[in-house]
């Protein structure tokens, strides 16, 4: 989960560039709040039934179950691409769950998703994931507190209903790219429809 | 810069009552100007304070004297602009239910569809109404 400092730099001289020109940062961003509404909506036919807790359970017991080398590793048992997903990119300070300021406007994005009617009435899981880079202990308690961080910010600074979110830390145990397991583009964060919201 | 000063001056993380008449920006704008007007700033005093739970808040409120004025006053502005859509999307029931029983009859709510139905007769619909669906970004 070492991202090397040219990913932060590289992301703080696109937010700052966006920043100057302020009408097509605009237009992408509410493009972004399109296809995340798009991403999210309704659930695919043979959903599987998921909770946070026995998603948490799947990764612990995948990271107990096989210490062998990540290409060794079966992927993780439960079958997370048959749901409703999205994956962004945040960006967190190195070692840190600290959401890099660079990354705001995408959880404003995330929350803009979030809030439109069409989504209004399903619960979300939002899992964080590292490469296999560093700790494999660590990387599952860093992935925690950084979908912690995000769901804590969608709602408290962006309003979105604690009871429609959840956070998972996946830590590398499911891994993006499985043939290229320390691969910076299996760090990311997934947001998964799980299911109406019961009232 | 003088309207600046005399909203520092009235207390400067406080909602302003300017802020009241403040367009309404999506949640992705509101982000990037705050990274913008006080991502250095926060990466100065804060490197280690997450945005979530009034942590920022309390840790540029804290650095009031060295927070660049700019800061200040768009955070402000930001913070207005948050609440004015909160308080859209809230009331936007109210505001278009006699639009929904008028044009959208027997329609089941959930997943959008009252929304869709109001967004397709946007020209028959009350301006009220109307302007709520904008105010709230969901057009």
């Amino acid at each position: 989960m070492t991202s090397p400092m040219i990913r932060v730099a590289l992301a703080v001289a696109l937010a700052t560039s966006a920043a100057a020109v302020a009408l097509p940062a605009r237009a992408q961003t509410e493009i972004s709040n399109a296809q995340i509404v798009q991403g999210l909506q309704g659930l695919t036919e043979n959903a599987p039934v998921i909770t946070a807790q026995n998603l948490r359970q799947a990764a612990l017991d995948h990271l107990n179950n096989f210490p062998g080398a990540p290409l060794t590793r079966p992927p993780l048992a439960i079958q997370l691409d048959k749901l409703a997903q999205i994956t962004v990119q945040i960006q967190f300070k190195l070692n840190s769950a600290m959401i890099l300021p660079a990354s705001y406007g995408a959880l404003g994005s995330i929350a803009d998703a979030l809030h439109n009617p069409v989504l209004q009435g399903y619960k979300f899981i939002v899992t964080g994931n590292t490469d296999t880079t560093g700790n494999r202990q660590y990387n599952m308690k860093l992935s925690q507190e950084r979908a912690d961080a995000i769901v804590e910010a969608l709602t408290t600074v962006f309003n979105v209903n604690p009871a429609r979110l959840e956070a998972v830390g996946l830590g590398e145990e499911s891994l993006q790219d499985t043939k290229n397991p320390e691969s910076p583009i299996n760090r990311r964060v997934q947001i998964f429809n799980v299911g109406p919201l019961k009232r | 810069m003088k309207g600046v000063g005399i909203v520092l001056a009235a207390g400067l993380w406080a909602l302003a009552a300017t802020g009241a008449h403040a367009q309404t920006i999506s949640y992705a704008q509101a982000g990037a100007q705050l990274a913008q007007s006080c991502g250095p700033d926060i990466m100065k005093f804060c490197p280690d304070v997450n945005l979530g739970g009034g942590k920022i808040h309390a840790c540029l409120e804290a650095h009031d004297a060295q927070v660049s004025p700019q800061c200040k006053a768009d955070y402000v502005a930001i913070r207005a602009s948050i609440a004015k859509r909160v308080g859209a999307q809230h009331a936007i029931f109210k505001l278009c239910n006699a639009d929904v029983a008028r044009l959208c009859p027997g329609m089941v709510e959930g997943d959008g569809n009252l929304l869709s139905c109001l967004l397709e007769a946007t020209k028959v619909v009350s301006p009220n109404c109307n302007q709520a669906i904008t105010d709230a970004g969901f057009r």
